[in-house]
């Protein structure tokens, strides 16, 4: 059974067309990874389907309890604390202080946070535990989808492996579904159950690929060859590094 | 689990208690520049003569014997009052107009003009319109510093809503939250780095306007007063009372205006240098 699904959705920008006949499925406990060159509308796509904007015509369900979203920005609240930005979206659910404090320190420790930490301010910490707060935030409101919106584009490559952990290891091996905006095949095959490539200039998904296995049970030699056969031999992957700077939000 | 959001009372007060210290040790700063500005004061004084300009010496003699006299802190506290009451308007109005043209981009078009106006007229010409509207009582004060300080109020806050950081509008969107709730719980804590610099310039404003109005309105507080001195040619009560405006605009400023942006700028201040912080 899908928990999201997307038929004919079509959005434009301000009249330009961006998507054009996007359908797309998420199973439940799934995590799929929409790829495609850079602005190609991938993120649009992800906030069409998070209702963040209205698309143009099509058909959105939406069959999960509750979404949360992680931007490749970690959009902190910057005159707030660590704990604080993390009881964000319990504090938008009106849930009371008592548990929301629970709450918080059970999602900080998911997260990989330290205890220490979350009485800091932002500009005290790092680009990587900033991100850690932003992914402790989604997972403080106990979602059952989650939207990564390339989360983890702006990190170095160590910092970006340990990061893609934990979302394995909250994500996909705890039951959760998700739709996971990337451009780096590497990091969909990592993360993934099945990868989504969206055309060039967002008309329609032009098809998807399940990966074999588990997302946390591949060692790196599969994502290895799994992504130097599907760029050298798929005709699918042809045109995911190409690319034009539309620059679409 | 004993997990909290916050630490404890007992820490935080500690914390505050801290922070206040340490505000009130950078008084020691403040002090060098007034002492600063009294010694080149009494070099004026020393050049000139007592005639055209008294020292500091008998001008806080002058201070200190108005300090004694009951009918004094009765001017000083008209004053007060038209200046408090007079910011209090200037801010509701300001600030109101402000984040509504800061949301919508057509009320802005139509405010911009009429603030570029508003900043044209000369505050003297407003005074003589409200002495005629008004005669000499409180509302023609008020009437003045609503008009003089409206449009630093109204563009502190316009701004802080336009230049507002939308990464966390369409966070707060993606977490559930309605235009309300998007605005009271992100969009009102931005405006305060525009707002409250705004906010200091208008309470410094509504201060000299009110004694300007009163002066030249001819309706008693410090203004009259200073309008009996200069009839007396009595420098040192002029410089007395010049000296009590400025302190009453001090204990408003630091009572009212920097408590409530310290703890605003409690995140500003985490991010700071140590040698800036002290």
């Amino acid at each position: 059974m899908s928990v999201l699904s997307l038929a004919g959705v079509e959005h434009a920008y301000l009249g330009r067309s961006v998507l054009k006949a996007v359908d797309l499925t998420v199973g439940a406990q799934e995590i799929v990874a929409l790829v495609g060159p850079s602005g190609c509308g991938k993120s649009t796509l992800a906030h069409v389907a998070a209702g963040l904007l209205e698309p143009k015509s099509g058909r959105i369900e939406r069959r999960y309890r509750r979404h949360a979203m992680i931007f490749q920005d970690p959009s902190l609240l910057p005159w707030a604390t660590a704990a604080q930005n993390i009881a964000f979206g319990l504090r938008l659910s009106r849930l009371p202080r008592r548990q929301r404090a629970d709450c918080v320190a059970e999602a900080a420790a998911r997260a990989e946070l330290e205890p220490g930490d979350l009485a800091k301010y932002p500009v005290e910490l790092s680009g990587g535990m900033r991100q850690r707060v932003a992914i402790a935030r989604a997972l403080a409101v106990r979602p059952d989808f989650i939207y990564f919106d390339e989360p983890f584009t702006a990190l170095d490559v160590a910092l970006r492996r340990r990061m893609q952990d934990v979302a394995i290891s909250n994500c996909a091996d705890a039951g959760l579904s998700g739709l996971f905006i990337t451009h780096d095949l590497h990091e969909a095959a990592r993360i993934a159950h099945r990868v989504m490539v969206l055309d060039t200039y967002g008309a329609g998904i032009l098809g998807d690929r399940s990966l074999p296995g588990r997302p946390g049970s591949r060692s790196d030699t599969q994502v290895q060859e799994w992504v130097a056969a599907a760029l050298s031999r798929d005709p699918l992957f042809r045109h995911i590094h190409d690319v034009d700077e539309r620059q679409i939000a | 689990m004993t997990a909290r959001l916050s630490p404890p009372i007992t820490t935080r007060l500690t914390e505050r208690a801290g922070r206040v210290l340490e505000f009130l040790w950078s008084g020691w700063a403040g002090l060098a520049a007034l002492f600063l500005l009294a010694a080149i004061w009494q070099a004026g004084h020393e050049a000139y003569g007592p005639f055209i300009l008294t020292s500091p010496q008998e001008t806080v003699a002058a201070v200190w014997r108005l300090a004694g006299d009951p009918a004094a802190w009765a001017v000083a506290g008209l004053t007060l009052q038209r200046a408090v009451t007079g910011f209090a308007l200037v801010s509701g109005a300001g600030i109101t107009i402000g984040l509504i043209a800061g949301y919508s981009p057509a009320t802005m078009r139509l405010a911009q003009p009429l603030i570029t106006v508003l900043m044209g007229v000369p505050p003297i010409a407003w005074i003589v319109l409200a002495m005629i509207w008004f005669g000499g009582s409180d509302a023609t004060v008020r009437t003045v510093i609503v008009v003089s300080a409206l449009p630093v109020v109204f563009l502190g806050a316009a701004q802080g809503i336009a230049t507002r950081d939308r990464g966390l509008d369409r966070m707060a969107q993606a977490f559930g939250a309605g235009p309300v709730r998007r605005f009271l719980t992100v969009g009102l804590r931005q405006t305060t780095t525009t707002l409250f610099p705004a906010q200091v310039l208008a309470l410094g404003t509504a201060f000299k306007v009110a004694v300007m109005a009163e002066l030249l309105a001819n309706a008693g507080g410090i203004g009259g007063a200073l309008a009996n001195a200069r009839i007396n040619l009595d420098i040192a009560t002029a410089l007395a009372w010049v000296l009590i405006a400025v302190l009453l605009l001090i204990a408003v400023e630091y009572t009212l205006v920097h408590p409530v942006k310290g703890e605003i700028d409690r995140w500003r201040r985490a991010a700071q240098p140590w040698g800036v912080k002290r």
